[in-house]
């Protein structure tokens, strides 16, 4: 008897042997199945089920993405660039001391802070280091511990497993700061259909990172001790505006490496990645990146408002004095909107040039609206040159 | 330059041994080892003098069970390599060399006995052709030099044609006198190594390496000799008689004889009435009377009723949870190592795929599994870059392990051997082995530690309980990423059937319906498809997994497969 291939075998045939996996930790923590070692999606054992969570969840399993985002969004706030934006601004945490020893200007740490002491979350995974420097969620159910978890490291955080292991009836009452492939694997939670799974609105709340990329551990490693460096000895790692370099602060001293030897080390699957802010989060946070003083904006934040429940939380972080905020001029949306754009751009580019087909966009459909208006555009730009 | 590498054509003065040194290059060798012993020992001597020109592989080994054992790991990988021994050397390989010949070969592989009638430096005139014979390869004899060089390259040849190994017999005044050669060209290219082994159990060329099922592969073996050469093995008793019959013949006068020459009978498996019935009824053309038609489908009904069976370990085994653990290790290590097997019980996690998770693709004699690894281990040079394992038992350990093991520390094999330590020589009864402080005698003796000789070989030693999963898992993994060195993992724990242990409990193991997923997304029945212990089974009705506490033997370790942790153990107090 020939058995139909189960959805864990479509899902190794599909992304993990077509480097895809992004390594957000969605096929983990569902089953024994699967496990994350050594920075890799590993299958243990053979499952034959066919209707998997395992594939449904993935970000990187076919999917109508156009969909999943219209059943989340309010359509009028959708923007082809960025996604949906019911407000754009620029923040950072109102009291100086919560700015201390964060990244920029620690708006996340505020935010998930305040929505645990307003009762709209109890609990929220962000993601930690082990004694291997390996990133993986941890749930945190003391508002007062989330300080310590509030810097990049620039490398894949399975976060999204720590979130399958919670029992089914605290997800909803749990927020996750996710990238934005975490991110896309929480909305396809939401709005999967699997025969026997009931799909709710969780987790509680999204809070997402913006994201160009992230780092393979063993090739940045490997980049590291170029540098007479070790991951034991990083203090913070920075990407500052403009400067097209990667900053890496050690306790020994600041390290800048040019962003051309960074590249080598990015994760195959961040190159076919076209979200790069976050897009399916109720709020998404970045360094703010914008005018000539970099030196004063690399104390702030911006943030993209995106859901009702963002909007919410952002609200009352005003309200509350939790959160600074200041007003963003139209331009600097306009500067992320074309950033953004550029990332999909050159995603479908890198996917088309892997299918070798314009029709064949792995994990994205053709018909897609987003798909089309940015794999239109590459195609006019090859006819003029 | 070496005149082992002179160019074709050109026409050199070597010695017998030289000039099989030559062929095997000639025919592309890319592994070749041996155990000195003269007059044999020209042969790695020379091949060693021109490795690292021709990117060779060349090692001393530390007998001659472990010569053919590495040079068997080559010609699984489908590299051309040599076995070179004296005589009574084969002796020492024969053990393996019988399991080599039924699991076959794949590269070619040739078995060089050099052999020494008159004793001139043996202190035996030892035959090792018989096992030519008995053991159904064929022998090839070079008359001369040209013939020593040529018949060794096409040796090899003959070794892929019939996927067996091939032996080539050199005596003293072959080997060590000198002769004009000329030589033909040596091959600029180079096989890459590369282990298949999940392949159909008769495909020799991707299945796994083991000489089961027995008969089967016989036949197979056979039916490739007779495909290309005349020569047939003999069988004992016909060629006997026929000879004693010759001798007499003015006598009795001319017989005829059926047999297995004319095939009467056949030249593998046992013979059982019916066979001897029907080859009865042949020689005096009687017809047998057959079962009734319908017989054969009654038997082929009721054989379907009764529920199929495999192989596998006893609940409570210990080898399961090792078993487990390697193949988690393996996995997650994700360059995908495999186990070289031995043989005990734990032979059953290559006879039966499921029990030992798809890890282990050969076995053979005892002792063989780390000798063969010790081989697969020097491949990462021609592309065989893997984690190599290997495991053993206790009594084995003590019967043929040690020099294998020793072989791979001094020839700086990285591999991880696995001892499989379960207090006794468990499957033929528990006998005591020198690892006990017990005789036959039932005398208290000196017990031989393990772990302190493989500390003394030099190797990194762990040792673990099997059943706790998260401590063996951690050492595991580390040893495989651990690369460069012998690294030895000693895992205890008694055997689910010993004297001490049978019939005692140390948990009690129920299965918490509440929280069973059974069939769903969230485990489908890692516990009764994966993990298989006999007694965990599947409840058709409820669809829920149910421990038969008859079956169980309490080691408690499926409580620690469930990932929903409906599997409860509870510690049983005091004798149970």
């Amino acid at each position: 008897m020939i058995k139909k291939s189960g959805s864990q075998t479509e899902l190794k045939k599909n992304v993990l042997e077509q480097s895809l996996c992004t390594g957000c930790g969605a096929c983990v923590g569902l089953c024994p199945y699967q496990v994350i070692y050594d920075d890799r999606t590993v299958q243990l054992f053979n499952c034959d089920l066919p209707d998997g969570k395992c594939y449904a969840f993935c970000p990187r399993t076919p999917a109508d993405y156009d969909h999943i985002r219209k059943s989340l969004f309010n359509i009028d706030d959708l923007t082809p660039e960025i996604g949906a934006v019911k407000g754009y601004y620029f923040s950072r945490a109102f009291d100086p001391r919560q700015r201390v020893n964060v990244q920029h200007g620690g708006t996340v740490t505020v935010l998930l802070e305040l929505a645990m002491a307003e009762g709209m979350i109890d609990s929220a995974i962000v993601s930690s280091r082990n004694n291997e420097f390996e990133q993986h969620g941890l749930l945190v159910t003391d508002q007062n511990q989330l300080r310590g978890y509030s810097k990049s490291w620039f490398t894949v955080s399975p976060t999204v497993s720590t979130f399958n292991r919670i029992p089914d009836d605290r997800k909803k009452r749990t927020g996750v700061v996710a990238t934005p492939c975490q991110a896309t694997a929480l909305a396809k939670m939401k709005t999967a259909e699997i025969p026997g799974y009931n799909r709710s609105d969780l987790p509680g709340l999204v809070i997402g990172l913006f994201c160009g990329w992230t780092l393979s551990m063993g090739k940045f490693s490997n980049l590291l001790g170029r540098y007479g460096v070790s991951l034991a000895d990083l203090t913070g790692m920075d990407i500052p505006a403009g400067k097209n370099i990667l900053e890496i602060f050690t306790g020994s001293g600041l390290i800048s490496v040019p962003m051309a030897e960074v590249d080598h080390c990015v994760r195959t699957a961040c190159r076919y990645c076209m979200d790069s802010t976050a897009e399916f989060a109720d709020l998404s946070v970045g360094a703010a990146r914008f005018g000539a003083d970099c030196e004063e904006m690399r104390g702030w934040n911006q943030i993209i408002v995106r859901s009702d429940r963002g909007k919410q939380l952002l609200e009352l972080a005003i309200a509350k004095r939790a959160l600074q905020i200041r007003e963003a001029p139209p331009s600097a949306l306009q500067e992320l909107k074309n950033a953004a754009a550029g990332k999909k751009k050159k995603a479908l580019k890198n996917i088309v040039e892997k299918s070798h087909s314009t029709k064949n966009l792995l994990y994205l459909k053709s018909d897609d609206p987003i798909v089309r208006k940015y794999l239109r555009v590459d195609r006019k730009r090859k006819r003029k040159s | 330059m070496s005149k082992l590498l002179s160019p074709d054509r050109s026409t050199v003065l070597f010695l017998g041994n030289e000039a099989i040194a030559r062929g095997a290059l000639e025919a592309g060798i890319q592994v070749a080892t041996g155990y000195p012993g003269t007059p044999s020992s020209e042969v790695i001597e020379s091949l060693a003098d021109v490795a690292r020109e021709r990117n060779l592989y060349v090692e001393w080994s530390v007998n001659e069970k472990v010569a053919l054992e590495v040079a068997a790991a080559a010609s699984f990988a489908g590299l051309r390599s040599m076995a070179v021994m004296k005589q009574n050397g084969v002796n020492v390989a024969s053990d393996f060399l019988l399991h080599l010949t039924a699991s076959g070969t794949r590269g070619g592989i040739v078995l060089v006995s050099c052999e020494d009638p008159g004793a001139l430096s043996s202190v035996n005139e030892g035959e090792s052709r018989y096992f030519a014979s008995m053991l159904e390869m064929p022998l090839l004899e070079p008359a001369d030099f040209q013939e020593a060089k040529d018949i060794t390259k096409w040796a090899f040849e003959l070794s892929e044609t019939i996927g067996n190994v091939v032996m080539l017999r050199s005596v003293t005044r072959m080997s060590h006198a000198s002769g004009n050669v000329t030589c033909g060209k040596l091959p600029t290219k180079r096989r890459k190594a590369g282990f298949e082994y999940d392949g159909p159990v008769m495909d020799s060329k991707t299945g796994p390496m083991i000489s089961t099922p027995v008969v089967a592969k016989h036949v197979l073996r056979q039916q490739k000799l007779k495909d290309v050469i005349v020569e047939e093995v003999m069988p004992f008793l016909e060629e006997n008689v026929k000879v004693l019959a010759s001798g007499i013949a003015g006598r009795i006068g001319i017989k005829t004889f059926f047999g297995k020459y004319d095939g009467t009978l056949p030249f593998a498996g046992e013979l059982n009435p019916d066979v001897v019935a029907d080859a009865l009824g042949r020689i005096l053309k009687v017809k047998r009377k057959f079962l009734p038609a319908d017989y054969l489908k009654d038997i082929q009904k009721t054989a379907a009723m009764i529920p199929a069976r495999e192989q596998t370990f006893c609940a409570g085994c210990p080898h399961r949870a090792s078993f487990w653990n390697i193949h988690n290790a393996i996995a997650l290590d994700g360059r995908k190592g495999f186990v070289c097997g031995d043989i005990g019980c734990y032979s059953m996690a290559a006879l039966s795929p499921a029990t030992g998770y798809h890890t282990m693709p050969t076995l053979h004699s005892m002792g063989s599994g780390t000798g063969l690894a010790s081989g697969f281990a020097k491949l990462a040079q021609f592309g065989l870059d893997k984690p190599i394992l290997t495991v053993c038992g206790d009594s084995t350990f003590y019967h043929a392990v040690i020099p294998a093991l020793i072989n791979a520390q001094h020839n700086r094999a990285d591999i991880t051997f696995i001892v499989l330590d379960n207090a006794g020589t468990a499957m033929t009864g528990f006998q005591p082995h020198p690892g006990l402080s017990v005789s036959a005698l039932k005398d208290v003796v000196p017990a031989v530690d393990i772990a302190a000789i493989c500390k003394a070989i030099g190797a990194k030693v762990a040792v673990s309980d099997p059943f706790d999963l998260a401590a063996t898992g951690r050492i595991l993994t580390s040893f495989l990423a651990d690369k460069g060195s012998l690294k030895v993992l000693i895992l205890r724990q008694a055997c689910a059937l010993s004297p001490e242990k049978k019939g005692k409990k140390t948990f009690d193991v129920r299965v918490d319906e509440s929280l069973c997923l059974g069939d769903a997304c969230g485990c489908n029945r890692l516990c009764t498809r994966i993990f298989r212990c006999p007694a965990l089974t599947w409840d058709r009705n409820k669809k829920k997994a149910v421990v038969d506490e008859v079956i169980c033997a309490g080691c408690g370790v499926c409580a620690s497969i469930c990932p929903q942790q409906a599997i409860v153990k509870t510690e049983v107090s005091g004798p149970g």
